[in-house]
């Protein structure tokens, strides 16, 4: 037996289990799902068959085209914020900060990853409602004559997802900085750059990969998030999460069910290939 | 690690499995360990207990297990018929029920009982209608359902985040009796229902309600009711709730033996100490949320107060005013979740 | 540090901390409502939480979920990556791609999937059919971060104690493990940090015996009380320490 055939016969038996899981328990439930997104029910029979019925219902029904909607809105809005709000924050640690506190402020910036993920969008809830600290605070400052009305609007949503993203985001930003050499800004600034164009054209670009990579990380948890729309949102709209658990949880109709997450995924799938020359997965 | 985990395994092998176990398949109020512990104690028995919301995810929930998977259901009281149309249910031996003791409206032999066989027996009940905060309303308002959506409290409206008392009470609004609700009336029912979402601030479930009145989110819960407010009575004696002059409902829920239980002796010893008068009165204020006990007889076990809460002595007037949940078919259930899903969406 | 930077990291830091420090206050209120007015002082819900024997065991559960399907998918993960790395095999690219997919997949869906795959194979929703999905979930993170980390200094090592005729076994076990005993770490607190807090698959994989987060979610359903925050506080607590103790220990050599 050459040595060639030897590793390769040896290769594959290392990657076996790992492959067998994934088909067992990924691809297989996918296309699981996919056929039962064609089903469709009599009563509470689940009827199988090839009926794009669901489909149809999905982009033709302004509910469930509403929850697509509301998704896509709050997912890009949260994206964006969280992007914005974490770099400057990764930035100054990464330059500002003296290097011997620079580890203890990040982990400052992400403790409270480390609540539990549903506890925190209840305490959200406790902090933004009518009767909330926020509220009270502004009050009692004199900053506000009526209380703000936050909680149970998309607001809440967002900020309670921003609050989380914020601090992914920093944390995959961050490791994007501190890898760049500072020969780079040194020598955009012997050639005259100011500052800023050091920002704009050097040291962005540079961590283009990180942001990208971080943003579509926060794309695919946030648009497929059902505690925090459903703890801070107050019913007031509903995202596709909730209208994927309604369909499961109250009229038990997996076909639709089914669909709605082929739909999610589908929007998922464009938002890679969107972003995929940025990408860097497997260097997260 | 490898210490850490099968210390691990052990304390969870060891702490069941020694018993004989009941699987349950409940509302949130039975999970309350003052209910359980007593029958676990008493019949040396562990109670696996799950929680579902809706009939619906129920019966999916049973209709993908296997026999002898589950022991006891809890249901809706006007559902009992859809589970045993699905052969959910097993009959119930109803000599020896103590139905006898029941407040007579309670019974509700027309829901637990099918072709002359008890199927289920009534545990627990009480009314979706109208709480609030009397501090912050009028009271004489919340005797008009009409005052809701005349504007005067646009944003201060929470809604109760279920589909069929709150499709109901509108329906008494615009009416139409609960029974009377069919998929050609359902249309009519639209238009005062997205006026109602639109007077109101938001839509939600049991806790989110509770917050939202107990810290003045919101001033009035549509569909709620004592189960709402009784939880909240000690802290926050201002919440308040009544029956509007079109009426409110009267929600059951019913507790039966599930067919094709391993253990179906346990499982009816497990009902009969539920509609006992010593579990009914532990059922009645049970951790989740209150309710009337079915059984009269649960009264003597009672304290004072917990009847005030409950308010015991006014049941006479409130059942002669309540109607019961509409009971849709598969059709018409249908389409009165999508027409909720649709107000959700609003 | 300038003002502008020592402003914004402040504000950062307070809009971080807000939700926080609000759970944990209100874990000592006084009273049955975690809202202001704050009525005082007491350990009572600490006492009530502690004395609660689901939510215990629905620590433990997480714990046993988290550790072991961890694990499982460490092992799973290191053994591809390693054979990615090292053998040349047709189609290796597509097959990084297998493996990394599950991570650009909401976790909405794996559970979904799992769900209807699991209803039709007759196979009960329990701890286990939960820690299959926590592996799914944490496989492309443990592949990744090992796959990223074998450089050339492991190979050398490797080939040298193939050419002095170890088997592969041995060389897995003692040089390859060992050299990315960091990176191996990393992988396995994380992928116990995502398992610890997941909700929706534990959520609708799981019947009688539950995990914290699907406790903590019963509870929330059952009625506000100071009791969530105080459990919520002994998590981020019980979390921290742990963080803190790992900073302190496994990561300081890194660095």
């Amino acid at each position: 037996m050459s040595l060639q055939v030897r590793e390769r016969r040896l290769g594959w038996g290392l990657l076996a289990p790992a492959l067998i899981w994934t088909a067992a328990f990924f691809v297989l439930p996918f296309l699981g799902m996919v056929a039962l997104s064609f089903a469709h029910m009599e009563g509470r029979e689940v009827v199988r068959g090839f009926d794009p019925g669901n489909y149809t219902r999905i982009f033709t029904d302004p509910v469930m085209l509403g929850a697509l909607w509301n998704s896509l809105e709050i997912t890009a809005v949260v994206t964006v914020i969280s992007v914005v709000l974490a770099y400057p924050l990764a930035a100054i640690i990464a330059f500002r900060v003296p290097a011997r506190w620079q580890r203890l402020a990040l982990l400052m910036a992400v403790l409270p990853f480390w609540t539990s993920y549903v506890v925190r969008s209840y305490a959200w809830l406790l902090v933004l409602g009518q009767n909330g600290v926020l509220n009270q605070a502004l009050l009692g400052l004199g900053l506000l004559v009526e209380p703000l009305e936050i909680a149970s609007t998309r607001a809440a949503t967002v900020i309670g997802f921003v609050h989380f993203f914020v601090m992914l985001l920093t944390l995959t930003i961050y490791a994007n900085l501190i890898q760049l050499s500072p020969n780079y800004a040194r020598a955009a600034q012997d050639l005259g750059a100011s500052r800023w164009q050091t920002f704009v054209h050097v040291i962005l670009p540079l961590t283009l990969p990180g942001v990208v990579t971080g943003a579509f990380l926060t794309f695919v948890l946030c648009i497929g998030d059902y505690i925090t729309p459903q703890i801070l949102g107050g019913n007031t709209e509903l995202t596709l999460p909730q209208l994927i658990m309604l369909q499961l949880g109250r009229s038990g109709n997996f076909p639709l069910a089914s669909a709605l997450s082929v739909v999610l995924m589908a929007v998922v799938t464009l938002a890679y290939f969107a972003s995929s020359r940025w990408l860097r997965l497997d260097r997260v | 690690m490898t210490r850490t985990l099968s210390a691990l395994a052990l304390i969870l092998t060891a702490t069941p499995g020694l018993a004989q176990e009941l699987n349950a398949l409940v509302w949130c109020d039975h999970t309350d360990p003052a209910l359980i512990e007593p029958f676990e104690q008493k019949f040396g028995v562990k109670v696996n207990l799950k929680e579902y919301e809706g009939t619906a995810a129920g019966l999916a929930i049973l209709d993908q297990s296997q026999p002898g998977d589950w022991d006891v259901l809890v249901i809706d009281a006007v559902d009992v018929g859809r589970a045993v149309e699905a052969g959910h249910l097993a009959e119930l031996p109803a000599d020896q029920l103590p139905t006898a003791d029941f407040f007579p409206e309670l019974v509700m032999a027309e829901n637990n009982t099918v072709d002359g066989k008890t199927y289920a027996v009534t545990e627990k009940f009480g009314y979706n209608t109208i709480s609030y905060d009397k501090t912050k309303v009028d009271p004489a308002d919340m005797e008009d359902m009409a005052t809701l959506t005349s504007g005067k409290y646009d944003g201060r409206i929470g809604i109760y985040d279920y589909y069929l008392p709150v499709l109901g009470l509108v329906a008494l609004g615009q009416g139409i009796n609960t029974a009377d609700i069919t998929a050609d009336n359902l249309g009519s029912l639209r238009d005062p229902l997205m006026a109602l979402r639109a007077a109101s601030k938001q839509v939600s479930d049991v806790v989110s309600a509770q917050t939202a009145l107990a810290t003045g989110e919101v001033d009035i819960v549509v569909g709620g009711g004592e189960w709402l407010t009784a939880v909240l009575a000690v802290e926050t004696p201002n919440l308040d709730w009544t029956i509007p002059k079109q009426g409110g409902l009267r929600w059951a829920q019913s507790i039966g033996v599930v067919a094709g239980s391993t253990q179906p002796d346990l499982a009816l010893e497990f009902v009969k100490y539920i509609v006992s008068p010593e579990g009914q009165a532990r059922l009645a204020t049970s951790s989740c949320y209150w309710g009337m006990p079915a059984n009269a007889k649960a009264g003597d076990a009672l304290t004072a107060e917990q009847k005030t809460v409950l308010r015991w002595d006014q049941q006479p007037e409130f059942l002669a005013r309540a109607q019961l949940y509409p009971i849709p078919d598969a059709a018409l259930d249908t389409a009165m979740q999508d027409l909720w899903t649709e107000m959700l969406a609003q | 540090m300038r003002l502008l930077s020592r402003t914004y990291l402040t504000l950062a830091y307070v809009f971080i901390f807000l939700p926080v420090a609000v759970l944990v206050a209100f874990s000592f209120q006084d009273g049955r409502l975690p809202v202001p007015p704050f009525k005082g002082v007491t350990l009572d819900w600490y006492a009530k939480v502690l004395g609660n024997d689901d939510l215990v065991a629905a620590l433990l559960n997480s714990l046993l979920v988290a550790i072991v399907s961890s694990l499982i998918a460490l092992i799973l993960g290191f053994l591809a990556a390693h054979a990615l790395a090292r053998v040349r095999l047709p189609g290796s690219a597509l097959m990084r791609g297998v493996f990394i997919a599950p991570m650009t997949v909401s976790y909405l869906i794996i559970a979904l999937g799992l769900l209807n795959l699991f209803t039709q194979a007759g196979i009960r929703p329990s701890l286990w059919t939960a820690g299959i999905g926590h592996v799914v979930i944490n496989l492309p993170l443990c592949f990744a971060i090992t796959y990223a980390a074998m450089g050339d200094h492991q190979r050398s090592a490797e080939r040298a104690a193939r050419d002095l005729g170890a088997s592969e076994w041995r060389v897995l076990t003692l040089i390859s493990a060992p050299m990315l005993a960091a990176p191996l770490a990393a992988a396995f607190f994380l992928s116990v940090t995502f398992s610890w807090d997941e909700f929706i698959i534990a959520f609708l994989l799981t019947r009688f015996d539950v995990t914290l987060p699907v406790e903590i979610w019963s509870m929330l359903k059952s009625g506000l009380s100071p009791a969530t925050n105080a459990v919520g506080s002994l998590v981020f607590l019980v979390s921290v320490s742990l963080v803190i103790l790992l900073e302190l220990t496994v990561f300081r050599k890194r660095s």
